[in-house]
């Protein structure tokens, strides 16, 4: 936020097409001073701080299926990109088998702000702390973009390129986010440090997805993202692996934690520094790896 | 710069306007309808103090443009009594001695009427949860969170 | 909450749970706040250039292609006004003229049809710098070496009790030299001496700062705005534009949280000095947010050395100070913070040997403004600390040794004058009592440490000798009274206080009295300002006095009316009744048009307006050189807070279980309000403990926006705070009472700092004590691995 932010929005036209074509061909008409709106939660925030000045913002919340959100048991979960946080987490569906996807939700901000954010958006944002990116990655998420030459999916895994840098290009428009119906028994968590209690954002966050396996030594699959520690949302393959090749004790758990701290590579901000941040990752991870375990356990 | 005319609801209302791209619902009912209960804190989602409803849910009315509302039912702090007789939320947080300046008073007094649509019965923690959003920094916010218990009561 | 007992009887509602007179229009969105005012069309929006720099030289100024600009209204720089403007210290001008001291200096002005078309001016007004070294460091700023930020100090009119020292950067150094702590150092059983450092923070009023001006053709200005001071911005403003002051007119609607920050002038000069180019339209001037960050008054940071003793027994023997305030780039109320916090240094005890050097010094940083605590919670911070430290040094309980030593009826202060009646060890010991001092229960998890920690304090009203109030009443046609105050209502509930008070001394129902506002210079009494917690007492005492003036002009008449003896006559709900005749008559018979001649034959008295005001007369300076004299302050309020908290060893965060507040106010006007400040400023107090600063880098403030600087929020509150009252009467206030608003906020980071020390035995140079500052500490000190 610079000194000279804006007490409002700079000039833009608000444009809102009516098919998915149709705005496309204007994002791609105008391609570098168009922008698709859809919370609006982060865009008038840079837009006003002087970041960002598009000619025009493209409205594609009420675009045909971005407004969705359905469940298949043998599908599984399909959220349209326009679908509000709130509506997920009051979602039933997302309550009986996204646990985690809800606790990632709920942990953004504030209820009135996340009335207009949603999970695409915050995927698309491509910020290193993204609270729901981890979820969405551990539960294995992947975009439908409308784009030039049609639709085409986007695992989340491999979906930034860098901080605020994404696969996608000038006329794509995210349209949903769909998720697998997940492993049987799975259970999953995340912990978010922020300076305040609730609302902050992440000075780490770290989500851990897992489910029984017998096919492999441990019994376990456990994976293991983190969140504000490095350039890009970070999933620690060593966390996987550590976990299957032989039962899974305390000790192992911080052997898991202790790779995921060596894993990331932070930096100082105003939030926080890059040394309590791996401190935090290892301690979070933890926490958080031992919360799944101990669920795991239970079944 | 494109205006655009929308038809929209306040507060029961039905209002009409023609409103350039760039204005926000916040810059709306405070300049073009003088609906100014609705307060700018910050305007950029993080203090609440221009929280509203939009089609019954809370939402930061600096963050949503004019010509998002085209078709909306919106309410504001203005529009929470009825008859001369203040919302049970309303009374309560007086009671309760949760107001001090009441900069924050009319987004407190919104999230607090939606949690208690959505949620009758709410928590303390589903209090507290749901006031986040709203930073006061007057009156430590107990008061202001036991007046939304004692409205639940009531 | 408990009530001392006292034995003066006080007549209704005095010590009454009166719900505000404000309420109802806060919670309806009806209250009006200055932005809520509507202006029409003729509105002209201002935006200010800002400087980018700490500090440079404006090589020059072109205006010409925003003037161009077509909606453009007026560009303004500092080059027409060379006025000085200043609170004590007269250092600063409305636009800055030769240098800028500090990033978000105001350069230029605009007025313009629109916001957007104001912001595109903005962009073509060009300013060229030569940057010059910083003084970004207040210790550092006084060094000789450092550049000078103003080099002719010594021409700035000052006030008398305040010593700049030209050829430096020092604005103010207020000594204490009282007895001689170098004859007793060797006394000492245990000695303590630490640094702390307190950061920069500021008030973050929910409402930002907004200013309308409109100055007409003959000269005249209006001000609407949101102030805490509306006289002094009068008084400022005009003084610096050379205008009559009773050519300017303030009118001040409900602020949206004060804290300190809206009062004195900061930003409404800008927009008076902008509208005066554009005769005739009203011209508003509304901070950003992030503005509001970068210009608006910030607490001060501060650089403070203990040095503290104590003999075998526990007995303070002797103490040395030495305090460097960051006063930022002027200093409109550093100077009086600087002296505050020096004639209070001993903290609330009494110590023989004082020697204290509090400095002032200019940096290039944002200016400093007062808030809630005006110094003393900065000093606290760390002077409390040592006096657990101390405490503990000598194996003695902190409580303990705080009663030993705390401040009583009678003692000697620092300054060598008496302590008048006070109620500090019953604020110690109930608060101690009610924390459970010397339990400890077993923390709620394996990885947490719990602790509990307590601190005192003491604040005087700090301003100038001659700070006054003014007040009057008016009886309307059916009795009610209507009262004008020139205070502020800033949340803390001073006009309903106000109204009970004049209820309580003319002799009608609460729910008669409503107050004058908004508060208008043009009409209101004159009050100094909304500050140092002076209200409930100053301008309830002219509140007393217009009432009682009001009531005397009735029983006057009454009893000619009656032909009796005023003495026999009283006021009861509304009703003048006379214990003698058994007579009675409600006021509204009597209020506008008085009463006929006891022989019919024309008519006796008329509108009854009460006036009435307060002054201290009995305030004496200091001696410069010792800090030494007869009385400094009106008085002091003190009180205690202890906290129950625990330390999460996982993360290092504090969550704070419990929160104990218990202060002498003299006597509760209204109770549920002094506990509603007790809670607000213990919540504002733990936020500064816990979350807040500025983080200043090279002079630019890193985090100036809610996202990165983080207050307290309704999930990092406890619910479980408990205010107790004690009331020590005050001789000179009404009904005994003395102001309690910002005193709430003064211990609240060393009692978090000690509860925080008793948990995992670690403490820090200063707050915030954020989770990654304790756990970090912890680290270092091997306690977590
Ligand atoms: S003004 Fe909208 S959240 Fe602050
Ligand atoms: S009452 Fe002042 S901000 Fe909440």
């Amino acid at each position: 936020m610079s000194i000279d932010a804006h007490p409002g929005l700079p000039e833009f036209d608000y444009i809102k097409p009516t098919t998915l074509k149709e705005a496309s061909d204007f994002l791609i008409a105008h391609a570098g001073e168009a922008r698709p709106l859809m919370g609006g939660t982060d865009i008038f925030v840079r837009m006003r701080s002087g970041g960002w000045n598009d000619k025009y913002l493209v409205d594609v919340k009420c675009l045909e299926g971005m407004n969705d959100i359905s469940y298949d048991p043998h599908k599984g979960l399909s959220i349209g990109a326009a679908v509000n946080m709130n509506r997920v987490i009051a979602s039933r569906e997302v309550q009986d088998n996204y646990a985690l996807l809800l606790q990632a939700a709920s942990s953004v901000a504030s209820y009135q702000l996340r009335t207009r954010a949603t999970i695409v958006g915050n995927i698309c944002n491509a910020s290193p702390a993204g609270d729901t990116i981890g979820a969405c990655i551990l539960l294995g998420g992947v975009l439908h973009v409308h784009g030039n030459g049609g639709i085409r999916q986007e695992p989340i895994k491999t979906f930034f390129k860098g901080p605020g840098e994404t696969l996608l290009r000038t006329g794509d428009i995210v349209t949903s986010i769909h998720f697998p119906v997940p492993e049987e028994g799975a259970r999953g968590v995340y912990i978010k440090l922020g300076r305040n209690k609730a609302s902050d954002l992440s000075i780490v966050g770290v989500t851990v997805f897992g489910y029984p396996d017998v096919n492999v030594p441990s019994g376990y699959r456990i994976r293991l993202a983190l969140a504000s520690v490095a350039p890009l949302p970070l999933v620690v393959d060593q966390v996987e692996a550590i976990l299957t090749e032989t039962s899974i004790d305390e000790d192992r758990l911080m052997l898991a934690a202790e790779a995921a701290m060596h894993a990331c590579t932070p930096i100082d901000d105003v939030r926080a520094s890059a040394r309590y941040r791996k401190v935090m990752t290892r301690n979070l991870s933890f926490n958080a790896l031992k919360v799944v375990w101990k669920d795991l356990k239970k079944l | 710069m494109a205006f655009h005319r929308i038809t929209f609801n306040v507060n029961g209302e039905l209002e009409q306007a023609d409103v350039p791209s760039n204005m926000t619902l916040l810059k709306m009912l405070r300049e073009n309808l003088a609906l100014t209960g609705t307060k700018n804190g910050c305007a950029e989602g993080e203090c609440g103090a221009c929280t509203v409803l939009m089609n019954g849910e809370p939402v930061n009315s600096c963050l949503v443009l004019a010509v998002e509302c085209d078709g909306a039912e919106i309410v504001t702090v203005e529009g929470l009594a009825h008859d001369e007789r203040l919302d049970a939320v309303q009374q309560t947080i007086i009671d309760a001695g949760g107001v001090q300046c009441g900069f924050c008073t009319p987004g407190i007094l919104i999230s607090a009427r939606a949690l208690l649509d959505r949620n009758p019965q709410p928590s303390e923690e589903d209090i507290r949860i749901a006031l986040v959003g709203n930073l006061c920094r007057c009156t430590g916010y107990v008061r202001i969170i036991q007046g939304v218990q004692e409205a639940a009561r009531i | 909450m408990v009530m001392e007992e006292t034995n003066t009887k006080v007549p209704s509602p005095i010590g009454e749970n009166k719900i505000r007179l404000d309420a109802r229009e806060k919670v309806t969105g009806a209250a009006l706040f200055a932005d809520d005012i509507q202006f029409g069309s003729g509105l002209l929006h201002a935006r200010v250039k800002r400087s980018p720099h700490p500090h440079a030289r404006i090589i020059s100024i072109d205006t010409s292609k925003a003037k161009a600009l077509p909606g453009v209204k007026a560009v303004v720089t500092g080059e027409d006004y060379p006025g000085y403007i200043g609170l004590y210290l007269l250092d600063r001008h409305i636009f800055c003229r030769d240098k800028v001291r500090y990033v978000g200096d105001p350069v230029a002005g605009v007025a313009a049809k629109s916001e957007q078309i104001a912001e595109k001016a903005l962009q073509l007004i060009e300013v060229e710098y030569e940057v010059l070294e910083p003084v970004l460091d207040p210790e550092a700023g006084v060094s000789p070496e450092a550049p000078l930020l103003h080099p002719n100090l010594e021409e700035y009119e000052v006030a008398n009790f305040i010593f700049p020292e030209p050829g430096t950067n020092i604005s103010n150094h207020f000594k204490i030299r009282k007895g001689d702590v170098e004859s007793v150092w060797d006394e000492c059983e245990a000695l303590v001496e630490r640094k702390y450092h307190i950061p920069h923070i500021q008030h973050v009023p929910i409402e930002p700062h907004v200013a309308i001006a409109k100055v007409d053709e003959t000269g005249e200005v209006t001000l609407w705005g949101s102030s805490q001071s509306p006289f002094a911005q009068r008084n400022l403003i005009a003084k610096c534009l050379g205008i009559s002051q009773s050519d300017m007119r303030v009118i001040a609607p409900y602020v949206g949280g004060g804290f300190g920050s809206k009062a004195g002038v900061s930003m409404e000069a800008l927009a008076v000095v902008i509208a005066s180019q554009v005769k005739g339209r009203p011209v508003k001037l509304l901070l950003t947010r992030e503005e509001e960050f970068y210009t608006a008054f910030v607490r001060q940071g501060l650089v403070a050395y203990f040095k503290m003793g104590c003999d075998a027994d526990g007995r303070l023997l002797a103490m040395e100070n030495k305090f460097f305030w960051d006063a930022g780039a002027y200093t409109e109320y550093g100077v009086n913070i600087t002296r505050a916090s020096g004639y209070s240094s001993s903290g609330p005890y009494e110590v023989p040997n004082v020697k204290t050097d509090s400095y002032c010094v200019y940096t290039n940083h944002p200016v400093g403004g007062p808030m809630r605590g005006f110094g003393m919670p900065e000093m606290h911070a760390g002077l409390e600390q040592c006096i657990d430290e101390l405490a503990r040094d000598i194996d003695m309980d902190p409580v303990e040794f705080r009663r030993i030593n705390c401040l009583k009826t009678g003692s000697v202060l620092v300054t060598g004058s008496k302590m008048h009646p006070i109620g500090l060890t019953q604020c110690l010991e109930k608060a101690a009592d009610a924390i459970g001092w010397g339990s400890k229960a077993p923390p709620s998890a394996p990885n947490k440490k719990r602790g509990k920690g307590i601190a005192l304090m003491w604040k005087a009203p700090a301003m100038p000798p001659n700070a006054g109030s003014s007040a009057w009443v008016e009886l309307a046609e059916d009795g009610t009274l209507t009262v004008g105050v020139g205070g502020q209502d800033i949340g803390q509930g001073a006009f309903t206080v106000a109204a009970q008070m004049a209820a309580a001394a003319l002799g009608v129902p609460y729910e008669w009295v409503r107050i004058a506002t908004p508060v208008d210079t043009l009409y209101s009494p004159y009050e100094w300002q909304t500050v140092a917690s002076r209200l409930t007492w100053s301008m309830g005492n002219a509140v007393v006095n217009a009432a009682k003036d009001a009531r005397r002009q009735i029983l006057d008449l009454v009893a000619e009316a009656w032909e009796e003896d005023p003495q026999n006559l009283d006021i009861v709900n509304g009703i003048v009744v006379s214990y003698k005749s058994e007579r009675e008559m409600p006021l509204k018979d009597i209020a506008i048009y008085g009463l006929p001649k006891p022989d019919d034959q024309g008519w006796l008295g008329g509108p009854v307006r009460g006036r009435g005001n307060f002054m201290p007369s009995y305030i004496t300076g200091l001696d410069p050189e010792t800090g030494q004299g007869e009385r400094a302050v009106v008085h002091y309020t003190t009180g205690a807070q202890a906290v129950e908290l625990e330390v999460d060893l996982d993360t290092g965060r504090v969550e704070i279980l419990r929160g104990v507040s218990a202060f002498d106010v003299g006597r509760a006007i209204n109770p549920e309000l002094v506990e509603a400040q007790m809670e607000g400023g213990f919540v504002q107090g733990m936020s500064s403990a816990l979350f807040e600063s500025m983080q200043l880098k090279d002079g630019v403030m890193q985090n100036p926006s809610f996202v990165d600087y983080r207050i307290a929020t309704s999930t990092d509150v406890p619910l479980d705070l408990e205010n107790i009252i004690v009331e020590v009467p005050q001789d000179d206030g009404p009904w005994g009472a003395r102001g309690v608003g910002e005193h709430s906020m003064v211990p609240t980071i060393p009692a978090i700092a000690n509860a925080i020390y008793d948990a995992v035995g670690i403490r820090m140079e200063g707050p915030p004590f954020t989770a990654e500052k304790i756990y970090l500490a912890m680290l270092d000190a091997g306690i977590v691995k």
